[in-house]
């Protein structure tokens, strides 16, 4: 049968492979062939992987055996075996190329698989290639790779977002069925605003990031890129749980616990609570369109039986200050280890230390030395306690009032972005003015919260994303609230 | 805000190479992205509050050495920019007289 790639889902291109309409081979191909048409116009991969059909051979065989054992009606094989995806260039696959779109790395060879890597091939997933992205993840455009910037499937002046671009308009330009990102403010989120599809950061300690290179460790989370809000259920199903290779991950009936443990008074009715933090929506870098495609997902969630109600959180407005300060010093300390001796990009100098100044120099970009400088700053004797431990006592304030707010609510809404997707060029040359595009999506790094991006509406043909949060550990309710939203039950 | 001899300091803590020209953007850089942050000054904060993320706890594991194959430890050497055998080469560290 024709695949009509625009309209598969994970769960309709299983059903496909199992009933033997195609095979994982076809499939595969089909998204080889529109990379091959698409991919010079918009970037969004920076290598296509030549081993993805001998994958997608192995997948067909497997698939054929559970075809075959057709009395074993529970055995319907992982929804991902066959399912061709897209990884960021900061997730290791072994032996292949990871670069995290910088030139400091243009070279180096992954020399072990990431967690979430192991487990996607473990479920038979099938590794197109590795997508573009903000160097180490520091941007919010895909401007600051070091190989060309990703534009936006939806118009082509326009960036995709970040960091996670590439990944974002790999799924929305039907060059893969899923993507993996990184999302440290809002880098998973963000571009799937700007790309008009579904994006997940899941709760922090959800998902390992053993073999993921750490930008924020405190912030950093690895999540889906999907279409629908079920795809994106599916692979963090398959991504998420306990790593002894990550300290910070918990178990996932923990993290359940932890969330239904929470006391929510007087709400245990079927009718689920969205709460929206009024206040903090009226600034005015935020645009028309996007505030009213929010307020009509508000209206719709009404119509489907859900409860708005305003909440307070008092502290939420000094949120991206508590990110960039805290960022940058774990940025700082996570980037002393590209010293030009290990692996990676040598330049040569007079002598051993002279060396690391020129590597360090030639092989990271503007962005990144620019974090890298700040987080010094923000953590050299003299401003630690005005910055460093200032952020962090503010960062349990901003938790705090989440809690809080999680005690009469089950949701919490706000956009995603304050914008639809900008033009290239268009805030490169004002930090701040780039950094504010993480207003919305930093706070669940903070608190450490998971949070969703789905799509609800447009400017044109600019999609515009609505933004989720839900408590430690409950991304059941994020999804629930989004397959309502979007019809997907 | 900052000083071109405080951004001196800090880029060769970093280990970072700059150019005269580098230094003048990032100074105008920098005193925008502190004159935003420092916003956070005004907020009164109980400074013994202990930064916390999530449910998170200290783990511990035993300390035992863990074998790598020999092919991962040819792969993790074959990284290094230069080697010498078993050894990743660097430059003399100290002088001879």
């Amino acid at each position: 049968m024709k695949i009509d790639l625009h309209n598969l889902t994970i769960k309709k291109a299983h059903d496909h492979l199992m009933a033997g309409d195609f095979t994982s081979v076809e499939l595969t191909q089909a998204y080889l062939d529109v990379i091959a048409k698409k991919n010079k116009d918009i970037n969004a991969y920076l290598q296509v992987f030549d081993d993805a059909l001998e994958a997608a051979k192995k997948a067909d065989v497997k698939i054929a055996e559970i075809r075959n054992k057709k009395s074993k009606i529970e055995d319907q094989g992982s929804m991902l075996l066959g399912i061709p995806c897209a990884t960021k260039d900061n997730i290791l696959i072994k032996g292949k190329i990871a670069s995290s779109s910088s030139k400091i790395l243009e070279d180096y060879h992954a020399t072990y698989n990431a967690t979430v890597i192991s487990k996607l091939e473990k479920e038979g997933a099938i590794f197109l290639g590795r997508t573009n992205m903000d160097e180490f993840a520091m941007g919010g455009s895909t401007e600051n790779s070091a190989y060309g910037v990703t534009k936006n499937p939806f118009d082509l002046k326009r960036v995709a977002g970040g960091s996670s671009g590439g990944s974002a308009a790999s799924v929305a330009m039907d060059g893969s069925l899923f993507a993996l990102g990184s999302d440290t403010g809002g880098s998973i989120r963000q571009p799937a605003s700007f790309c008009g599809v579904v994006g997940l950061k899941p709760t922090y300690g959800a998902v390992s990031r053993y073999g993921v290179m750490a930008m924020g460790s405190s912030l950093d989370q690895i999540g889906p890129l999907t279409k629908t809000v079920t795809d994106a259920e599916i692979v963090f199903n398959a991504i998420r749980g306990k790593d002894i290779k990550d300290g910070t991950t918990v178990d996932e009936h923990r993290g359940q616990a932890f969330a239904t443990r929470l006391p929510r008074p007087g709400l245990l009715s079927a009718k689920p609570i969205i709460g929206v933090p009024r206040h903090f929506l009226g600034g005015d870098g935020i645009n028309k369109d996007v505030l009213k495609s929010f307020e009509s997902a508000l209206t719709l969630f009404k119509e489907k039986g859900y409860e708005i109600r305003d909440i307070q959180l008092p502290n939420i407005s000094y949120a991206l200050m508590v990110y960039y300060i805290v960022m940058p010093a774990e940025v700082s300390a996570n980037m002393a280890r590209f010293d030009g001796v290990r692996f990676g990009l040598h330049v040569d100098g007079k002598n051993g230390i002279d060396d690391y100044f020129e590597t360090r120099r030639a092989g990271l970009g503007r962005e990144v030395i620019r974090r890298i400088l700040l987080g010094t700053y923000v953590l050299s004797s003299g401003y630690y306690d005005a910055y460093y431990n200032r952020a962090n006592a503010v960062r349990r304030m901003i938790t705090d009032d989440f809690l809080k707010a999680f005690q009469d609510v089950d949701l919490v809404a706000t956009p995603t972005a304050p914008s639809p997707a900008f033009n290239i060029g268009e805030k490169t040359d004002d930090p701040v003015a780039m950094y504010l595009e993480d207003i919305f999506t930093v706070t669940a790094n903070i608190t450490g919260m998971p949070a969703v991006s789905i799509p609800c509406g447009s400017v044109g043909v600019l999609p515009i994303g609505l933004q989720l949060t839900a408590r430690h550990g409950d991304e059941t309710a994020l999804f629930s609230a989004g397959k309502d939203f979007l019809n997907e039950q | 805000m900052i000083t071109v001899k405080e951004l001196e300091h800090l880029a060769t803590l970093s280990r970072i190479k700059l150019s005269e020209e580098d230094k003048k953007s990032l100074i105008k850089e920098f005193d925008s992205i502190l004159a935003y942050v420092d916003q956070l000054k005004k907020v009164p904060v109980k400074m013994d509050a202990e930064g916390r993320v999530g449910a998170v706890k200290n783990v511990m594991r035993p300390d035992v050495v863990e074998s790598v194959s020999p092919e991962d430890r040819e792969r993790l050497l074959d990284e290094a920019p230069d080697r010498e055998g078993d050894f990743i080469a660097v430059k003399k560290i100290i002088a001879q007289d």
